[in-house]
């Protein structure tokens, strides 16, 4: 059913030692199911990317994950502790941060006020010094009171990436980070992404645009239909050009 | 400000071929204004009949605001707004729809707790509503009025969304709510139709599809189209308007958009090759 | 001459009562702000601060005892407040608004009920402690003691809230909960105990306020209800959810009542509402509110019913037709199978049926909740009475004058009302209730308190007609009276209104309506004049309402101001969600099973609001689309237990619908 059989990469992993990992994922909301069985694994200080279209189901899997979705089944494993059935602050708190879709900064909040929220919530054992994190982006710095409001869609996102950093996750997971940015912006959020990594970062992409992926990511997860229906590096998927047509559509 | 006297020369350039035909909209000095915030910088945008027209830019270029102006979405704080040579900046948004302006949400919007047929059979019913007596629109049954029914299956045939008809709208795929919203427009007849990126979040060749259903369908009408991907967006059009800012960078054929340097610049940072 | 000492007073006096406004009306805009839920309740649980006060004070003297009143009265009240978000609100979030404001009012009766079963119906008085008695010497002039403190220790609390709000990181989590609840949630805080605590607090404060204000007047069981209407009145003009707003309305609001009550007496009362009304008109937003937050259009997140049931249409008009024949047969028994009151009680609850029908055509169809339905039908009452007494016994002239009439005002109300959207609408429409209410106890023409009543009716016109009292039809035992002809006729004008309703809900008109509910900018951008079919609709259901009025006048023979009371519309926002929003003959059903159900309990129980608020609660809660659902929902679980796993019910399934629709 699924071609990623065919393709396991796990000696491409620098580090064995796997963070995430989620197996036969189902989950849905009621009316029907999203995710019909969902495979893959995220090894420490990896990024990891998850393409496929609209409605393939890569943001319901990231909601899977936060313990968002209300009917799930299979084993979300994170650093190892099943968080599968677990509320989504108990999930977050074992070191994972989320950067949504669209962002979702507060806009009535400054962009200091913005960065205390998530000091809150991860608490003063995890949290990160917001003086050091808004020192990491020159932008936010010039502005720290400002509305959340005011700032640009790019500085929105660098804000939302920031806030994230506060808490003090080991994993990030991103949700199109670069959607509706002018092209030369979606170059410094990549930029900005290899640098996380660097940093010892792990990061879950989830991308539409294959581009983005693969330049930050070598490790691709090709999500469609709410099934993983590839897994590859940046190499293999240039190649395969059927997986591009068929799930991606890109013709490149 | 400098920007915008270098577009304004670059804009009357590339226009010279398209006086000829007509403008269907031109705005003049169209402007809003949120306290401090400049949505949208006093725009003189102009539309040729016929034209597939396109507005690109970066989220928070104020495309969607434009939009919203144009269709009455939302007051201007100042500027005027002509259709046909008629100035329309104060009519509401349903009396444009009888003018004969159309749009698309970037947020697909149908009637979610009603059939797609119903859908239609209203759009369709409100252009014919005038016509129809008191009786009419009071006492008969809705979905009795012959020629009303009938214009429905037509466009819902011309959507393909025949075999649909009797589903609720909110169980439609994400696909096919985006064709159904195109059949909303199209049942209002519209000569100018405004859709904000009816093709958020397909892949390509979904796209293209869709892209070519609005080409076929609206064939006779003016399209202006907000839209991400700069590649189609290149391909499709007789016209492109980049706006950042607020403000038209630069106006265009795709060759002359290309080729300009600012857009370049400030927008595209050298991504086009990709 | 005015002195400069009476003017010093007037201002100091509304200051306090603006302090003690202040305490209601903050609870209510922070819980509304941040949390989306329109407590109802709130009045109530003001109420009972004093009366916990009172016997917290009987039982430890004055003096001390008013301390730890201050001080433990909120403490418990606000507790009671956790209780009521924890178990009672938490189910419903991700649900239509409504439902969460309905559950607030099932909390209201009960908390009413409670309060009359434990302290009776007296009046009480908190004494303040001696230390506060008295009075001192302010720049020459004497002014009560215990009022100086209200104004400094509200300043106080009104000072701490709003360093709790800004300044703390319970407030830094609130305000960031306010602008994006799920996001909150996904930075891993667990909202929730947020909302729990901030809910506590909110009704914490209203407690406060319900001691200061037992010690500044005596209170009674109307208290609730005195003090919820101002609250939402200066929450409104301060805009929802805007602290800053609460505090400066509630002191404008309180220092402007000051003043009329002394320079223009005739419109004390009154003169909340005409400012409210004003106030939104001119601002829709009220005065602080964010401009930029905008209420859904469409208000499908307010309202989460949902049409039709599993019968066939077909079945569904024999089933009707049989209803109709049945109640046909009423009168023919009564005094032989069952007493004459029974009779009277169908005959009541034919006119419930009429106006939770009207209320339909607008919140079920339209997607506008009118919390001031009982406007029409006091309105109704009066007309009618009026025409009775001064021009013409005649019913159909009556009648027809006070749907004239009624159409009339909802034209003008209307207008005004479409103007703002959500909750504004909902409280708007209450402001104009409320201004009728208040307006018919201050003219000799409406008989102040006393309402109207004693005035010969009769079937006929131009002074031709027949008397009701005089009839009799037919001989024993199946004898018709004149009272039994006024049940015909209230069963006729109510099946023609319904036949009426329907015709012009499945006619292209109607179509449009749902489409107004469905989405209010894609039908404005399909072409259709949005407000004017908002206004068309909100007049024929004044006009039914009307006529329900009307009805009430000529079959009870009198109109009382309590028909214009705001429990009379919440009393029928629930009728129509008890049947199922949507659907004309749900609303109507769920008006009899209101009303027969609370004849009955009344019958049984002294205490029968107490049960029926809890019984309502559980309601909302289990059943949200009424119960012309349960037939659907009862095939759905079936079908489902046979397919497979028994285990999902159905109250989660659409629970989990409603999750999605809000991500």
């Amino acid at each position: 059913m699924s071609e990623s059989s065919h393709d396991r990469r796990e000696s491409d992993r620098t580090d064995g030692e796997v963070l995430l990992s989620v197996e036969d994922l189902v989950a849905g909301y009621g009316l029907g199911q999203v995710l019909r069985g969902i495979d893959f694994e995220v090894g420490r200080g990896e990024v990891v990317s998850l393409i496929g279209r609209n409605g393939a189901g890569k943001t319901t899997t990231l909601e899977s994950i936060l313990g968002n979705v209300p009917e799930i089944a299979g084993t979300i494993q994170f650093d190892g502790t099943d968080v599968t059935e677990l509320s989504n602050d108990e999930t977050i708190s074992q070191g994972i941060a989320y950067v949504p879709e669209e962002r979702r900064v507060f806009p009535g909040l400054t962009v200091r006020e913005n960065l205390e929220v998530a000091q809150v919530a991860a608490g003063n054992d995890r949290a990160r010094d917001i003086d050091t994190i808004i020192g990491m982006f020159e932008n936010l710095q010039e502005n720290e009171q400002s509305l959340g409001s005011e700032m640009s869609g790019g500085e929105q996102q660098m804000l939302a990436i920031a806030r994230a950093l506060v808490s003090g996750a080991e994993l990030l997971m991103l949700d199109e980070p670069t959607e509706g940015l002018a092209p030369y912006i979606v170059r410094s959020v990549e930029e900005t992404i290899k640098e996380l990594n660097e940093s010892g970062i792990t990061i879950l992409l989830v991308e539409q645009n294959v581009q983005v992926a693969m330049e930050v990511s070598d490790t691709h997860y090709v999500i469609n239909q709410g099934e993983v229906v590839y897994e590859g590096s940046s190499a293999d998927l240039e190649e395969n050009q059927q997986i591009l047509d068929q799930y991606l559509g890109i013709s490149s | 400000m400098a920007a915008t006297d270098q577009s304004e020369t670059d804009r009357s350039a590339a226009s010279t071929d398209t006086t000829a035909r007509s403008a269907i909209l031109r705005t003049e000095g169209l402007a809003k204004l949120y306290g401090e915030l400049v949505a949208v910088d006093y725009v003189d945008l102009s539309v040729s009949e016929g034209d597939f027209h396109s507005i690109i830019g970066p989220n928070g270029a104020g495309k969607t605001t434009l939009l919203d102006l144009i269709t009455g979405g939302r007051e201007p704080t100042a500027g005027s707004i002509y259709f046909e040579d008629e100035d329309i900046t104060d009519l509401e948004s349903d009396e444009l729809v009888h003018e004969g302006i159309a749009r698309s949400f970037q947020i697909t919007s149908v009637l979610d707790g009603l059939t797609v047929f119903e859908n239609v059979r209203l759009a369709t019913q409100a252009i014919q509503y005038g016509s129809l007596s008191k009786v009419d629109t009071l006492i008969r049954k809705a979905g009795s009025h012959g020629s009303i029914d009938e214009q429905t299956r037509e466009i819902l045939e011309q959507i393909g969304l025949e075999d649909q008809a009797q589903i609720p709208a909110q169980n439609l795929s994400y696909g096919d709510r985006r064709k159904l919203e195109i059949g909303i427009v199209l049942a209002t007849d519209p000569k100018l139709v405004l859709l904000d990126e009816p093709t958020a979040g397909m892949s390509i060749d979904k796209k293209h599809e869709t892209i070519e259903l609005i080409e076929d369908v609206l064939a006779d009408a003016t399209v202006i189209l907000v839209e991400h991907d700069v590649e189609l967006v290149m391909q499709l059009s007789d016209q492109i308007t980049v706006l950042h800012q607020g403000q038209i960078l630069a106006d265009g054929t795709p060759d002359e958009i290309a080729d300009n340097q600012e857009v370049q610049d400030a927008y595209l940072g050298g991504h086009t090759d990709e | 001459m005015i002195s400069v000492s009476l003017l010093f007073e007037m201002m100091l006096n509304g200051i306090v009562i603006g302090m003690i406004y202040v305490l209601a009306a903050a609870g209510l805009s922070i819980i509304f702000g941040v949390m989306d839920v329109l407590n109802l309740s709130h009045g109530e649980v003001f109420a009972l601060g004093a009366y916990l006060a009172f016997s917290i004070i009987v039982a430890l003297g004055t003096g001390t005892g008013f301390w730890i009143a201050l001080l433990l009265a909120p403490i418990v009240v606000g507790l009671i407040g956790m209780l009521i978000e924890r178990f009672a609100l938490r189910p419903l979030y991700g649900r239509g608004h409504l439902d969460q404001a309905l559950v607030t009012f099932g909390f209201l009766l009960i908390i009413y009920d409670a309060r009359r079963l434990i302290w009776g119906t007296d009046s009480k008085f908190v004494p303040p402690p001696p230390s506060l008695s008295g009075t001192v010497e302010i720049l020459g002039f004497s002014y009560s003691m215990y009022n100086l403190f209200v104004i400094a220790f509200g300043a106080v609390l009104v000072a701490a809230t709003w360093a709790l709000l800004n300044y703390t990181k319970f407030g830094l989590i609130i305000r960031a909960g306010s602008q994006d609840r799920k996001m909150v949630g996904d930075l891993g805080i667990d909202i929730n105990r947020y909302y729990t605590l901030l809910f506590g607090f909110g009704m914490a404060l209203a407690g406060i306020g319900g001691v200061t204000l037992g010690a500044y007047q005596s209170v009674d069981l109307d208290m609730g209800h005195s003090i919820i209407i101002p609250a939402f009145v200066i929450v409104v003009i301060g805009g929802l959810g805007s602290f800053k707003g609460a505090v400066i309305g509630a002191l404008l609001v309180g220092i402007l009542q000051s003043f009329m009550s002394t320079y223009l007496p005739f419109l004390s009362g009154v003169e909340i509402f005409l400012i409210m009304i004003a106030v939104l008109l001119l601002k829709p937003q009220g005065l602080f509110g964010n401009p930029h937050w905008e209420v859904p259009s469409g208000d499908t997140d307010f309202l989460s019913g949902i049409r039709g049931g599993v019968l066939e249409p077909q079945t569904r008009r024999y089933l009707g037709i049989g209803a109709v024949a049945v109640l046909a047969l009423v009168p023919f028994g009564a005094d032989t199978l069952y007493s004459a009151y029974y009779v009277s009680l169908m005959q009541e609850l034919m006119i419930w049926a009429l106006l939770a029908l009207s209320l339909d055509l607008v919140m079920g169809y339209t997607g506008l909740i009118s919390l001031g339905h009982a406007l029409f039908y006091g309105l109704g009452a009066y007309t009618s009475m009026l025409i009775f007494i001064h021009v013409t016994p005649s019913i159909f002239v009556a009648l027809a004058a006070t749907i004239l009439l009624c159409t009339l005002v909802a034209i003008v109300v209307g207008h005004l009302s479409i103007k703002v959207t959500g909750p504004y609408f909902i409280l708007i429409t209450l402001g104009f209730a409320e201004l009728f209410y208040e307006g018919v106890y201050k003219f000799d023409f409406t008989g102040g308190s006393n309402g109207l009543f004693g005035a010969e009716r009769e079937f006929g016109l131009a002074g031709v007609g027949v008397n009701f009292d005089n009839i009799q039809v037919g001989v024993e035992p199946l004898l018709l009276t004149g009272n039994d002809l006024y049940f015909y006729f209230v069963l006729i004008l109510v099946v023609v209104s319904y036949l009426l309703a329907r015709t012009l809900m499945n006619a292209p008109f109607g179509s449009v309506l749902r489409s107004v509910k469905e989405s209010e900018k894609r039908t404005e951008f399909m072409g259709y004049d949005v407000r004017g079919y908002k206004l068309r609709a909100f007049t024929i259901s004044g006009a039914l309402a009307g006529l329900a009025g009307g009805l009430y006048a000529v079959v009870q023979g009198y109109a009382a101001p309590a028909l214009f009371h705001w429990l009379v519309s919440g009393e029928l926002i629930l009728m129509v969600v008890l049947g199922g929003t949507g659907t004309l003959y749900g609303p109507m059903i769920g008006a009899g099973v209101f009303v027969g159900f609370s004849d009955w309990l009344s019958g049984y129980i002294e205490s029968w609001r107490l049960l029926l608020g809890a019984l309502f609660i559980l309601f909302v809660i289990f059943i949200p689309r009424g119960l012309v659902s349960i037939p659907a929902s009862l095939q759905a679980y079936w079908g489902r237990y046979q397919s497979d796993s028994p285990g999902t019910g159905d109250s989660t399934a659409q629970t989990d619908v409603s999750t999605k629709g809000e991500d």
